[in-house]
């Protein structure tokens, strides 16, 4: 370690000293450091303890300290240590460059030709001897320590860069307010002054402070730290003016030195990181540039006009980069917004080719680890991105055991989740297409099948610059959705378990229904808190095991299960209309019938399908037609027991005819009712949805969508999701049953008394009492009521409820014109008896 | 195994039609005619087990008992190669072997003698399914087996199983042709009382109309038998279609024909069918077959397989109808049919209820070719179906007057004493041509029979 580099550590410790108000003496701690073996170690931190103190995260940086104490020489740790805790301060870095190997150049010379004369003269210049400038430092030293290809790891060179760094904190010398040399120069021919002009022109560019232009601090609106230089009134007018027109490439050079400087590492993210390395190529290329110039002027060739006549076109790009910057830097600019910024002034600049392919090349390259996620993720989908820039986002925190229920819904709609703010434009337009290939991908793979995507070679294609890297996309995309389509469709028979649903959970299969009601009616018609599901299962397996459903591959998925509301509860739960029209009914009046579902199991992945949204809905939808069902039956039992009513004396049927008709109304306002919704609503939608998925789907969202539309489509059409509709069929099921329950109580006595009186007709030939019959049966029934005016009341309740509902139909489909409801009224009401 | 029906097939027609049924059950669910499935309906999504049960050997036995007083027609069945088919613990052949000559009381009086033997066989029957839900009876209403001694069964039937539906298919005697049964009309009358108080529901297939539509319709010189009862079969299987191919309506016999039967009383139904056609007419123009038009033309009388005559006060009305759709239906079809319908007014109904054309779509046999894209069957319960028995009334009243032909009867116990019953039968008859009758006007809900003039 030479002397020069001691000075400026020991240099460095005092100041740090001063902050941590630690009375030690700096050059004590560099000898302590140098010297030491690793055995004194902890006297060694205890020394950076104290000098860390009053650092804002000391703890952090004394762990750092002990590993590298452990590893490297103290003297190295030392040296570490002053970097970071530099770094800390807010004082300029010192420069670690990472790697960058085999980068091409990118910095363009107008022409080869210039290029060409430019190295000839180099040479030239390079076999004669030269007078040097007086300067003390050398460009071509300048040249080399600017390098960033050099690699920075050895501790030489690191000494190094660092003292030139240590000036580089006053870079240009700016607090130097007073210049010692100055020499007047306004007597000076104009062919000298040009060459001293010229000399202090190109250490300007070069962030060297002249004798006669001197760089000046300002700062911009956007709290940037600028350069402007002010150049020597003793200067020729005419050469002071091009002077400024060649002077703003020093500032560009300086803010773009700085801003590389300024990156902070860790946590910038990768696309940052790429971008400011091909920066520091860039301006490789730059001093390359200027200092071939130098050798030219050196060599006595070259006019500061000339300089400038080279130099245009790199103003013009360097400015552009300038703005960048500034961009990027006054907006704490990102990831993907760094490549839109980009991307935007490619589009910008179309009227600049040079620039704009300058550009191009950049973004070309600040994007390359962008895309590399995005490649990673579209054809295999894995998410490789350490520093949180990709445009999607892996929220995995559940493991699938822990939430089977919901975990393929939750799967579906937030495994993955886009980050808007992360898109870069030019992946805008198919940021969903992406989203949607690596979650296929991913369900692919959790299906257990190896993902064997043939286009991996094409990433050297993939670059926001060309147009092929949409084909990928797209590609990626059609062969991934291909696959999980015939995943799920084929390989899992998506529409084996929608036909099995439709059979159990949309009553299609009527007779499996008929005989699970034989099965469960008994324990159903109780009271639902007396009703053992346990026993509802078994009876569900055995229906299943003995009925027409044997033969089902999935009939082992049905289940069945007791809910503790009734269907208009739960959905006035759902819509929130509930207080309306609704008041939560007494759990106690509730029976098995109202609050019965069928579940229905699914695995993954046709679980992403029927997940547990979709079965609810078909669950709403069972409870529906269930209860109808229901309702039919009973109304076929009354009908069943009044046919005994054959065997009465045809003179006295009148006095029931009121009652069968009306069951006989009620039957057919139910029947069509279910007719409606299973034959015109179920079955058109469900044919719809069908055809959708046989012929024309693409992949699984769209499969989710059409699923998702067919039973939207059947609930609001089954009355289900509007609640004063829902309502209107639920109080129209109540009346039957109740109705049926007062016809069978009162059957058994009139039944009775008409067997008697009909044996009494017998006997007693000229009886003509059939008033005095009516009269006995009807007093017998209740001692309230009689039995023909109970009938009428429950004629006009009925009545008054199925017209109501009729209008509400109406009015409902007067406002939606597409929805079905209308050929309910026709169906019910098909030969106008309602219409008075 | 839910919704089980057992067919009881009595006397020569009966047993005949009942014949034709089966065979035409075995076609349409693959069984061949010894009862074993043919590969190709190896994976059945239909359901056999309404009509058919196993044997242990997997085979499948009709759920059907074969009743007759005559071994003619039991012979031939059992020299046909569907022999093997039936159970033959279920046929049953009066040992005496010299039928009830036509003569009803006598049909009936052998059914009493007779009773144990049989109600053995269809008790057995009934114990051997899970949940039988009705008995299906096959005969014809005229002649003295299925006549008598169905009445018989019949009452049996609902007094020992109340709770299960007896759906009778009921063949009328031709009025066309001097029938050489001479007591036709009291038989008629003696069975219709039957029908109309132990029946939950009769299908009346008009012998007349069956032979005007052969004639007619199908082009047949002199149809055979065999040819009228492929009609009847393909009436009978097509009516059942629901139950043997579910679906989400009308799985069970009991939805079918409770919503076309709003009082008790009012239970016969009268049946059409399109397209008509037979087997060996090939020739016949394929005609377009729209739901639309299946559904016209079932409302045209001269599909229905009863002979109503002219209603000329024109004020007969459907009560109810059911139409059975087989073939590829789109149900959005069935909706504007049916508007185009109430629309055009192409169908009179009831002014006392609401009524409507039910629809039931149903699948069909994939074994069983039709060049027919849609085929139907409607079952309907008209009013004019009372003019059947208005003709029987009129016959029976001229033979009456007469006491023409009453000694056959006298000679039987239930008319040894009086012919109260023959009167009581006719009153009941009456009654029911009254109520259809009334069923035709609003106030049908108050109307109430009179008495009817006993002679």
């Amino acid at each position: 370690m030479n002397d020069k580099n001691r000075e400026v550590i020991v240099l460095a410790l005092e100041k740090i000293n001063e902050f941590c108000n630690g009375n030690l003496d700096a050059e004590e701690i560099y000898e302590e450091f140098s010297s030491s073996n690793k055995s004194s170690n902890e006297k060694l931190l205890n020394i950076l303890k104290i000098l860390s103190n009053n650092q804002i995260n000391q703890h952090e940086i004394l762990q750092e300290a002990m590993m590298s104490l452990e590893k490297t020489t103290p003297q190295q740790c030392l040296l570490k240590f002053l970097r970071r805790i530099d770094k800390n301060m807010g004082s300029h870095n010192y420069q670690f460059s990472t790697p960058n190997s085999n980068s091409t150049r990118i910095y363009d010379f107008s022409t080869p030709e210039i290029l060409e004369n430019l190295k000839e003269k180099i040479h030239a210049v390079a076999s004669t001897s030269i007078c040097r400038s007086q300067q003390n430092c050398s460009i071509s030293n300048q040249l080399n320590i600017s390098n960033p290809l050099t690699p920075s790891s050895s501790p030489s060179l690191f000494s190094f860069q660092k003292n030139r760094r240590k000036d580089a904190a006053q870079w240009f010398n700016l607090d130097i307010k007073e210049v010692d040399t100055q020499i007047n120069i306004v007597a000076v021919p104009i062919s000298t002054q040009e060459m001293i002009l010229l000399n202090d022109i190109i250490f300007s560019l070069l962030g060297i402070r002249g004798t006669y232009i001197i760089p000046e601090e300002i700062k911009t609106s956007i709290g940037i730290l600028e350069i402007s230089f002010k150049v020597s009134d003793q200067i020729q007018k005419s050469l002071r003016d091009v002077t400024h027109e060649i002077l703003p490439l020093g500032c560009y050079y300086y803010n773009i030195q700085n801003f590389i400087e300024n990156v902070r590492f860790i946590n910038c993210g990768q696309v940052l990181e790429s971008l400011t390395a091909t920066l520091r190529d860039l301006l490789h290329d730059y001093c390359l540039l200027i200092s071939q110039l130098e050798f030219q002027h050196i060599s006595g060739m070259l006019t500061v006009h000339k300089l400038h006549f080279y130099l245009r076109p790199t103003i013009k790009t360097m400015e552009t980069l300038h703005k960048v910057i500034n961009d990027i830097t006054a907006n704490s600019l990102t990831g993907g917004q760094i490549l839109t910024l980009l991307y935007d002034k490619v589009n910008y600049l179309s009227g600049d080719e040079q620039t704009q392919k300058f550009i191009t090349e950049l973004l070309k390259r600040a994007s390359l680890p962008y895309m590399n996620i995005l490649y990673l993720w579209i054809t295999k989908g894995i998410i490789d991105d350490p520093q949180n820039e990709f445009l999607i986002e892996d929220n995995e925190i559940k493991s699938r055991d822990e939430t089977p229920e919901n975990y393929s819904t939750d799967y579906w709609e937030k495994r993955y989740t886009p980050r808007r703010e992360r898109i870069p434009r030019f992946l805008e337009k198919c940021s969903d297409v992406i989203l949607r290939t690596g979650k296929y991908l991913n369900v692919i793979r959790q299906c257990g099948k190896k993902i064997d995507s043939g286009n991996l070679d094409r990433f050297h294609l993939f670059c926001p610059t060309s147009q092929m890297y949409m084909n990928i996309i797209l590609e990626a995309y059609e062969f991934a959705s291909k696959i999980l389509l015939d995943v799920v469709l084929k390989e899992n028979d998506l529409m084996g378990h929608l036909i099995s649903i439709k059979k159990y959970l949309l009553l299609y299969q009527g007779d499996f229904i008929t005989q699970l009601m034989d099965a469960c009616e008994e324990e159903l018609i109780k009271n639902v808190d007396t009703i053992l599901p346990v026993k509802l299962e078994n009876l569900l397996g055995l229906t299943l095991r003995l009925s027409s459903a044997k033969n089902d591959p999935y009939k082992d998925n049905l289940h069945c299960d007791i809910l503790p509301v009734n269907l208009v509860t739960q959905m006035g739960k759902i819509t929130h209309k509930l207080d309306e029209c609704w008041s939560p009914e007494n759990k106690i009046e509730l029976t098995g019938i109202e609050c019965f579902i069928l579940k229905f199991d699914v695995k993954w992945p046709v679980s992403l399908v029927l997940n547990q949204f979709a079965i609810s809905k078909y669950q709403m939808l069972f409870r529906q037609l269930f209860y109808c069902k229901h309702v039919e039956r009973q109304l076929c039992i009354i009908w069943k027991e009044n046919t005994t009513a054959k065997k009465f004396s045809p003179h006295t049927a009148n006095l029931y005819r009121g009652a069968f008709t009306l069951s006989q109304r009620m039957m057919n306002a139910i029947q069509n009712l279910e007719y409606y919704m299973m034959i015109e609503v179920i079955e058109p939608f469900w044919h719809d949805f069908i055809t959708k998925i046989k012929n024309k789907i693409e992949n699984v969202d769209a499969v989710l969508i059409a699923h998702s539309n067919f039973l939207d489509n059947c609930l609001r059409n089954c009355f289900i999701s509007d609640a004063v509709l829902l309502l209107g069929v639920t109080q129209l099921c109540q009346i039957c049953l109740k109705f049926c329950e007062f016809l069978q109580k009162s059957q058994r006595l009139f039944v009775d008394a008409e067997m008697k009186s009909m044996l009494r007709d017998s006997i007693d030939e000229n009886s003509d009492s059939d008033m005095d019959l009516s009269k006995q049966d009807e007093s017998s029934l209740t001692p309230s009521d009689t039995f023909s005016e109970q009938v009428k009341k429950f004629n006009s309740n009925f009545s008054n409820l199925l017209v109501g509902f009729l209008k509400q139909i109406n009015d409902a489909a007067n406002e939606n014109p597409n929805d079905r409801y209308i050929n309910l009224v026709h169906r019910i009401n098909f030969n106008n008896f309602y219409n008075h | 195994m839910p919704s089980e029906i057992i067919t009881l097939q009595l006397g020569q027609c009966g047993n005949q039609i009942g014949f034709e049924f089966w065979k035409r059950l075995c076609l349409e669910h693959g069984i061949s005619s010894s009862g074993v499935l043919e590969d190709f309906a190896a994976d059945g999504l239909d359901r056999k087990d309404v009509f058919f049960y196993q044997a242990d050997d997997d085979h499948y036995i009709p759920r059907a008992v074969l009743l007759d007083l005559e071994p003619r027609v039991i012979h031939t069945i059992m020299s046909s190669p569907y022999a093997k088919l039936y159970n033959p613990e279920n046929i049953y052949l009066s040992k005496h072997g010299g039928g009830a000559g036509n003569n009803w009381a006598s049909g009936y009086s052998q059914g009493d003698k007779l009773q144990e033997e049989i109600f053995d066989i269809i008790d057995r029957e009934a114990d051997g399914s899970d949940s039988l839900e009705g008995f299906v009876l096959c005969h014809s209403i005229a002649g003295g087996t299925g006549s008598g001694m169905g009445s018989y069964i019949m009452e049996r039937l609902s007094d020992r199983f109340p709770k299960k539906l007896i759906q009778t298919y009921s063949v009328f005697p031709n009025q066309d042709e001097i029938s050489d049964v001479v007591v036709q009309p009291y038989n008629s009358m003696l069975t219709l009382k039957r029908l109309t108080t132990c029946a939950d529901s009769v299908v009346v297939l008009d012998n007349t109309a069956l032979n005007r539509i052969a004639a007619d319709r199908l082009h047949l010189e002199n149809p055979s038998f065999t040819q009228i009862n492929t009609l009847v079969s393909t009436i009978m299987s097509v009516s059942t279609t629901t139950l043997r191919y579910p679906s989400y309506m009308n799985n069970n016999l009991i939805g079918l024909i409770a919503p076309l039967i709003p009082t008790p009383q009012l239970h016969f139904l009268m049946t059409g069918y399109t397209p008509l056609t037979t087997d060996n007419d090939q020739t016949v123009n394929v005609r377009r077959t729209t739901v639309l038009d299946v559904m016209r033309r079932l409302l045209q009388p001269k599909n229905m397989m009863v002979s109503t005559g002219h209603d000329k006060s024109n004020h007969h009305c459907y009560i109810s109808i059911l139409n059975i759709i087989q073939g590829e239906v789109d149900p959005s079809q069935v909706h504007k049919s049916l508007q185009r319908i109430r629309e055009r007014k192409l169908a009179q109904f009831i002014p006392w209820g609401p009524t409507s054309i039910q629809v039931a779509l149903s699948r069909s046999s994939p074994y069983v070719q039709s060049n027919h894209r849609v085929s139907g069957l409607m079952l309907a319960n008209h009013t004019s179906i009372c003019s059947l028995f208005e003709r029987a009334l009129t016959q029976y009243d001229k033979l009456k007057k007469r006491g023409a032909f009453l000694d056959q009867f006298k000679r039987e116990d239930m008319f040894k004493d009086d012919l109260s019953e023959l009167d009581e039968s006719r009153n009941v008859v009456d009654c029911l041509v009254q109520e259809y009758e009334a069923a035709t006007k609003s106030n049908y809900l108050q109307w109430s029979a009179s008495r009817g003039e006993t002679e």
